[in-house]
C-alpha cells in the first residue's frame, strides 16, 4: 500500500514530469498530447515508435524528450547498410592486450533515437530485439547490462516505402507504443516559424532533470496500484482484439503487459495513486494499433487498426461489480489469473 | 392487388368480423350494412391517402374526417351546413341522439330495438374501432397490436350478451384478427423478394388473401392459425373445471355423464347474482297456472341445508337423470289435501343460471335440455352449461293444504334426517340457541315452536325489514342480526332456520321468488325484486314445510296459522293472524291478502341486494366468498399492473439512497447511488452504456441531459466517489450521495420537457431491468432443469434406447 514516502515520491513525479514535459513543449508546438505519451512511455519504462510523413518534427520530439533529461544520449540513422555489430557493439582483437576487447555500440546509452529505423535491414533491426525487451546485449557468449533508464525512440516513415524494410512483428511488439504525430495547427506552424526562425531551440534546450530522478519516478509508478476490475478490463480489451473477426492478428500477452505499465504511467502522471478504466481506454490506441494486422477484407473496406480499436472500446463493457457479483474487488474471477 | 390495399381490407374484415359479436345485442341487424359500408369507405379513404402519399397521422386525419362527415350525412343530414358538414346543429343533434343512445341502452333488454340513438352508438363504435385497427396494422404497419382494439369490441358485446358470446361468434372474430395478422405477416415475406416455397403444390388462387401460389411460410400460419382456433374452442369444453369456459354461460355445478355424479359445492348465488346485479326490475320469468291461488307459488330454485355458523350452503350430492315422474316428496303422507297445479314458465332470454324456477314440490317437470334432477333438495340443475336462459317447460306440481293439526300431531322425522338436518355448528354463539328456547318456550310441540318463531320474527319480534343493514361477518353475524333487530330476507330465513336447528327442528334455507304479480292477460310476472329466500322445516307426514318470517315479504302461508280448532296451549294464546297484528315498526304490513307487488313497493329495494360489509353471505344477494376471492384479487392485479415499474422504480430508489446512508457498507452505498444515478438518466431517456466509465458515462449524462453547473457537480462527485470505492486501494467515503443523486435528477427534471417528465415518472424506462433480472432468473432455471440430474438420466436412457445410434 501506499506510504507516506511514496506519496511524496508521486508528487515529485508530477512536478518532475511537468518539467520535463514543459521543456520539450517548448521544442514541438501545440503537440501537448503526443509529449504527454512520450512522457508516459518514458516513466512506464518502455520504447516509443514515432511514425509520421517527414518534417513534422518525429526527431525533434525524440531528440527533445532526450535532451531535456540529463543522461547518455546516441543517435542511430538506420540505412540499408547498417549492421547489426554497429548497433550492440563489435569485439575487438587487442594485440597489446592479446585478447579480444568489446566495443559497445550506439544501444549502450540511456536513451537511443533511432531514426528511419525501418531503412535498415531486418537483420539490423533483429539487434535490438534483445536490447529492448531484456536491456541487455549478448556478444560472443558475454552478455553486457544496458543503462537504466533505458528508452529506444524510433522514427519510421509511413508514406515512402521504396527501399523499406517494414518492422517485424516481434519488433513491433517490443514498443510500447506508437505515436504520430501530425501536422500542427495554423496557429502552432505560424509560432514555430517565429522561434524557429532564428535558431533551432532545441540548442537552447538544457535538461530538466536527472537520469536518477527518472529511475525514481519509474518505480514509484509501478506502486501505482491497480484494482482488479481494472486489470480484468484490460485483460477484456486485449482479448477482444484477438477474437475481432476484421483482424487476422490480435495482440500478444505482451501488449496487456505493456497497455496496464502505461495505464499506471497516465495515471501517475496525473497524479493519481491508483488506475483507472479512463487511463486504460485513453492509452489503448497508442497502444494496441501497431501490434495489430487487419485482414485483407478490412483494408479492403479502408477500414485502419485505430478504428477497429475505438470499436472494441465502444463495446467491452466496463466491469460493474455492482452488476456481476463474482467481479468484486478482492474477488478473483474463475480462471483467470491475475497480473 | 399490393400488400397495403390486402391489408387494409383484412384490417377491415377483421373489424366486422369483431363487430359480428354485438349482433345478437339488437334487433334487427340492418345497423350491421350501414357499418359495414361506412367502413368500408373510410378504409378506401385511408387507402387513398397512403397511396398519395401522406404521412401517418394525416392519413389517420383524413380517415376521421372522412368518417365524421359520412356520420353526418346519415345522422343529422338535416341539421348540417349544405347536408353534409357538421356545423353546430349537426353537434347538437349527435350530443342528444348520444344521449338518448345511452338512455336507451339502460332502458331495453337484449336484444333491444335499434333506436336511432343505439344504430349511432353502434355505428361510430364499429368505425372507431375500425379506424384504430386501420391506423395501427396499415398506417403504422403493426397488426399484433390492432388486437386490443379488436378485443375490446369484442369484450365488450360479449360481456353485455348474458352467457357470453357464441362459439361461432368467438371463431368469427379470432379468424378475422388471424387474417390480419396472415395479411401483415405475407406483406412482411414479399419485401424480401420471391419466398422459397419448398417442394409444395402449387395452390389455387383462393379469394382475397392469397394471390398466386402460397409460399410455405404462410401454408404453416394459417396452419398454426386453424390449429390454435381449434384449441381455443375445444380445450375449454373438455376442461372441466371450466365447465364450458368462455361459451358455455355461467359455471355449471353439474357433473359430467349420465346416471351419476355430484353437484358440487359451488355457491348457487353466484350466477344468480350475476343476474339479478341488473340496474332495474327486470322480468326474470313468467308462467300462467292452474293454481287457484296464486299466494302459494314460491318458485324455488335451489335448497341450501349445510349451515357452517356464517352461512348456509347447498351440500354436495347425487344427481340423476330428471325421471318421467318425480319420486313422491319425502315424508308426504297421503292424509294431506293435496291441488294438483299446472304451470308453464318461461324464463327471459338474459336469465342465464344453473337452477331451474319450479314451485315445490313438483311431480313433473317437463323440460328439454340437459337437466339432472337432485332428489334431496328436489332441485333440477343445469348439466355442461345448461342454464336457464329463454327457456319454455311445464311443471306439475302439488300444492300441499297441510292442517295445522297434521302438522301440530306430525310423530318424530326418521332418525336420518333429524340427525342432518338439525346440525348446527359449535361455533354458533349461545345466544342464538338461548333465544329460541326463550321464544318458544311454553310451545309444546315442533310446529308450535316454528309459528311461535316465524311470528316472533315477522310481527311481535320488534324486527325491522331494513336492506341498508350492516350485518358484520363471521359467526357472530347471526347473534348481531338477533340483537340489532334489522334485516332482510337471508338474515331472517338464515336465523329462523338455525333457530329452528337448536330446537331440533330439521331446518333448510330455500332461495327463488315469490309468487310476482298477476298481469292483465292472465300471467304473473316474476322480476329481479320478488328474488326471495325463505326457511323450510321439516315435519313427518307433510314434509318440507315453507314459513315466512321476513315480515313485508311473500306471504305467510295458511298452515302457519294455528288451527282455530286446534287445542290452545293454556297461557300461551295462539298467535293472532297477521290481519291484526301490525309491525312494531309502524312498517308495510305482512298482510298474507296484500299482493306481493304492493308489498314489494312497500320493501323499497331489492331484497338480494346485499350490504358490501356483511359476512353473513346470505342467499339471494350474496356473492360467494370464492367469487370475492377469486374477482378481488383479479381486480387489483389488473389495477396494479400498469402501477408495476412505477411502484418498482420507488422501491428500488428508497432502498438504494438508503444504502448509501453513513452506517452502511461504503462501497454497497456508493454503488447503489451511482446505480440509481445511471437509472435516473434512464428514466429520462439516456440509456446506459457498459463500456463507458465512470467519468464518462457521468459526463455523457450531463451533456445529453443538459445539467446546470450545479447538478452537473453532484455528477461529478458521484463518480468520483464511484471511481474511489472501485479503483483506489484506500477509498476516501464521500458524504451525502444521497442529496446528490437527488440534484441530478431534480436537473434531469428540470431540463426534460413535460412528457419526458411525466413518462420518467410513471412508467420509467429503468423498469426493464426487472424484465431482465425475470428473464435471467428464468434462464437461469431452465439451465439447472436441463441439466439436473433426472433429465440428464432421462437423456442418457433415450441415447442409449435409441436403435439408430446403436447401429452407428
Amino acid at each position: 500500500m501506499t506510504t507516506y514516502d511514496e506519496r511524496a515520491s508521486l508528487s515529485d513525479l508530477t512536478t518532475t514530469a511537468e518539467r520535463v514535459r514543459r521543456a520539450v513543449e517548448g521544442v514541438i508546438e501545440g503537440k501537448p498530447e503526443v509529449v504527454r505519451l512520450a512522457l508516459t512511455v518514458l516513466l512506464a519504462e518502455g520504447h516509443l515508435l514515432i511514425e509520421d510523413v517527414p518534417g513534422v518534427g518525429k526527431t525533434m520530439l525524440a531528440k527533445a524528450l532526450a535532451r531535456s533529461v540529463d543522461c547518455s544520449v546516441r543517435r542511430i540513422q538506420f540505412t540499408p547498410d547498417l549492421l547489426p555489430s554497429d548497433i550492440t557493439g563489435v569485439s575487438i582483437f587487442d594485440q597489446q592486450q592479446r585478447d579480444f576487447e568489446f566495443k559497445p555500440g550506439a544501444i549502450f546509452s540511456q536513451i537511443v533515437i533511432g531514426d528511419e529505423i525501418n531503412r535498415a535491414s531486418p537483420k539490423t533491426q533483429s539487434a535490438l530485439l534483445e536490447s529492448m525487451e531484456e536491456h541487455q546485449v549478448t556478444m560472443d557468449g558475454q552478455t553486457y547490462e544496458l543503462p537504466s533508464p533505458f528508452m529506444v525512440i524510433a522514427t519510421q516513415n509511413p508514406v515512402e516505402m521504396e527501399g523499406t524494410y517494414p518492422l517485424p512483428e516481434a519488433q513491433r511488439d517490443r514498443f510500447m507504443a506508437r505515436v504520430s504525430i501530425g501536422y500542427p495547427s495554423p496557429a502552432a506552424e505560424l509560432q514555430m516559424l517565429e522561434v524557429h526562425g532564428g535558431a533551432s531551440p532545441l540548442d537552447d534546450l538544457q535538461p530538466v532533470a536527472h537520469a536518477h530522478e527518472i529511475v525514481k519516478l519509474t518505480e514509484a509508478v509501478r506502486e501505482v496500484h491497480v484494482a482488479e476490475t481494472v486489470r480484468r478490463y484490460t485483460v477484456d480489451l486485449v482479448a477482444a482484439t484477438r477474437s475481432h473477426p476484421e483482424l487476422r492478428l490480435g495482440a500478444s500477452p505482451r501488449a496487456t503487459l505493456h497497455l496496464l505499465r502505461a495505464a499506471k504511467a497516465g495515471a501517475a502522471l496525473l497524479g493519481r495513486e491508483y488506475a483507472l478504466p479512463d487511463d486504460v481506454q485513453s492509452l489503448a490506441v497508442p497502444v494496441l494499433t501497431h501490434r495489430l494486422l487487419p485482414t485483407a477484407q478490412a483494408q479492403l473496406n479502408r477500414r485502419t487498426a485505430e478504428q477497429i480499436v475505438r470499436e472494441i472500446l465502444q463495446r467491452v463493457p466496463v466491469p460493474d461489480p455492482s452488476v456481476q457479483p463474482w467481479r468484486t474487488p478482492g474477488q478473483r474471477p474463475p480462471g483467470v489469473r491475475g497480473l | 392487388m399490393s400488400g397495403r390495399a390486402r391489408l387494409a381490407l383484412c384490417a377491415a374484415v377483421a373489424t366486422l368480423c369483431a363487430a359480428g359479436a354485438l349482433l345478437p345485442l339488437v334487433e334487427p341487424i340492418d345497423w350491421m350494412i350501414q357499418a359495414a359500408f361506412l367502413l368500408a369507405v373510410v378504409t378506401g379513404a385511408g387507402a387513398a391517402a397512403r397511396r398519395a402519399p401522406l404521412a401517418g397521422p394525416l392519413v389517420i386525419g383524413v380517415q376521421a374526417l372522412v368518417a365524421v362527415l359520412l356520420m353526418t350525412l346519415f345522422f343529422a343530414p338535416g341539421e348540417a351546413i349544405l347536408g353534409l358538414l357538421p356545423g353546430p346543429d349537426a353537434l347538437a343533434e349527435f350530443g342528444r341522439l348520444l344521449h338518448a343512445g345511452v338512455r336507451d341502452v339502460g332502458r331495453y333488454a337484449i336484444p333491444a330495438p335499434v333506436t336511432p340513438g343505439i344504430r349511432l352508438l353502434l355505428i361510430a363504435g364499429v368505425l372507431l374501432i375500425g379506424l384504430l385497427v386501420d391506423a395501427l396494422a396499415v398506417t403504422y404497419r403493426s397488426a399484433a397490436p390492432a388486437g386490443l382494439p379488436l378485443l375490446a369490441l369484442y369484450s365488450v358485446a360479449a360481456g353485455l350478451s348474458q352467457g357470453g358470446a357464441g362459439r361461432l361468434r368467438f371463431l368469427v372474430a379470432a379468424a378475422g384478427y388471424l387474417l390480419l395478422l396472415l395479411a401483415e405477416g405475407r406483406d412482411r415475406l414479399s419485401q424480401w423478394g420471391r419466398v422459397f416455397g419448398g417442394p409444395g403444390r402449387p395452390e389455387r388462387t383462393r379469394g382475397f388473401a392469397v394471390g398466386g401460389p402460397t409460399p410455405a411460410p404462410v401454408r404453416t400460419g394459417r396452419r398454426i392459425g386453424a390449429l390454435v382456433l381449434g384449441i381455443a374452442v375445444v380445450v375449454p369444453a373438455l376442461l372441466p373445471s371450466l365447465g364450458g369456459g368462455l361459451f358455455g354461460g355461467s359455471a355449471s355445478g353439474g357433473g359430467p355423464g349420465s346416471g351419476g355424479g355430484t353437484i358440487s359445492a359451488v355457491n348457487p348465488l353466484v350466477s344468480l347474482q350475476d343476474s339479478l346485479n341488473q340496474p332495474e326490475d327486470k322480468e326474470v320469468l313468467n308462467y300462467r297456472t292452474t293454481a287457484a291461488d296464486s299466494r302459494d307459488m314460491y318458485l324455488r330454485i335451489v335448497a341450501l341445508d349445510q349451515f357452517d355458523g356464517t352461512t348456509w350452503k347447498p351440500s354436495e350430492r347425487t344427481v340423476t337423470d330428471v325421471p318421467e315422474q318425480l319420486p313422491r316428496p319425502p315424508g308426504l303422507s297421503s292424509s294431506v289435501d293435496v291441488n294438483h297445479v299446472n304451470t308453464s314458465i318461461s324464463t327471459a332470454e338474459w336469465y342465464a343460471q344453473n337452477w331451474l324456477p319450479l314451485p315445490y314440490p313438483a311431480s313433473k317437470v317437463d323440460i328439454s335440455g340437459r337437466w339432472r334432477f337432485e332428489p334431496q333438495g328436489r332441485t333440477l340443475v343445469g348439466d355442461r352449461g345448461q342454464n336457464t336462459h329463454g327457456l319454455q317447460y311445464q311443471v306439475e306440481s302439488l300444492q300441499l293444504r297441510p292442517t295445522s293439526r297434521q302438522l301440530a300431531a306430525a310423530p318424530a322425522p326418521p332418525a336420518k334426517l333429524l340427525r342432518e338436518y338439525t346440525k348446527v355448528p359449535d361455533s354458533l354463539p349461545p345466544v342464538v340457541g338461548s333465544t329460541a328456547r326463550r321464544v318458544t318456550h311454553g310451545a309444546p310441540t315442533a310446529y308450535a315452536k316454528a309459528v311461535k318463531l316465524q311470528d316472533w320474527f315477522a310481527l311481535n319480534g320488534g324486527f325491522t325489514y331494513n336492506t341498508e343493514v350492516r350485518a358484520g361477518s363471521g359467526s357472530e353475524a347471526i347473534a348481531r342480526f338477533l340483537r340489532q333487530k334489522e334485516g332482510f330476507c337471508v338474515h331472517f330465513s338464515f336465523s329462523m332456520a338455525a333457530m329452528a336447528r337448536t330446537l331440533g327442528i330439521p331446518a333448510r334455507v330455500a332461495v327463488g321468488f315469490t309468487p310476482g304479480t298477476k298481469q292483465p292477460d292472465g300471467t304473473t310476472s316474476v322480476g329481479l325484486k320478488d328474488a326471495h329466500a325463505w326457511p323450510e322445516l321439516y315435519f313427518q307426514g307433510v314434509g318440507w314445510t315453507r314459513f315466512e318470517p321476513t315480515p313485508s315479504r311473500g306471504s305467510i302461508p295458511d298452515y302457519a296459522y294455528p288451527d282455530t280448532s286446534a287445542p290452545a296451549e293454556p297461557g300461551n294464546p295462539a298467535p293472532e293472524p297477521s290481519q291484526s297484528a301490525a309491525p312494531s315498526d309502524g312498517g308495510p304490513s305482512a298482510d298474507p291478502s296484500c299482493g306481493p307487488d304492493e308489498q314489494r313497493r312497500g320493501s323499497g329495494s331489492a331484497c338480494v341486494t346485499l350490504p358490501a360489509e356483511s359476512g353473513a353471505r346470505p342467499p339471494g344477494g350474496g356473492t360467494s366468498p370464492w367469487a370475492i376471492a377469486g374477482i378481488v384479487p383479479a381486480a387489483l392485479l389488473v389495477l396494479l399492473l400498469p402501477a408495476v415499474p412505477l411502484l418498482w422504480r420507488l422501491r428500488t430508489r428508497s432502498r438504494r439512497l438508503a444504502a448509501t446512508g453513513a452506517d452502511g457498507d461504503l462501497t454497497a452505498g456508493t454503488l447503489a447511488a451511482w446505480r440509481e444515478l445511471l437509472d435516473t438518466a434512464w428514466d429520462f431517456g439516456i440509456l446506459p452504456d457498459e463500456s463507458l466509465t465512470p467519468r464518462k458515462a457521468a459526463a455523457r449524462i450531463i451533456s445529453i441531459g443538459e445539467l446546470q453547473p450545479e447538478p452537473a457537480a453532484a455528477a461529478h462527485r458521484v463518480a468520483a466517489a464511484v471511481e474511489q470505492v472501485l479503483y483506489a486501494p484506500q477509498p476516501q467515503p464521500v458524504s451525502d450521495l444521497a442529496t446528490d443523486v437527488q440534484q441530478v435528477r431534480a436537473g434531469l427534471q428540470a431540463g426534460a420537457p413535460r412528457a419526458l417528465r411525466l413518462r420518467a415518472r410513471l412508467a420509467p424506462r429503468s423498469a426493464a431491468r426487472l424484465g431482465r433480472a425475470w428473464s435471467a432468473r428464468w434462464t437461469a432455471l431452465l439451465l439447472r432443469c436441463r441439466t439436473s440430474r433426472p433429465v440428464a438420466l432421462t437423456r442418457r436412457t433415450v441415447t442409449v434406447l435409441r436403435p439408430g445410434r446403436r447401429r452407428a
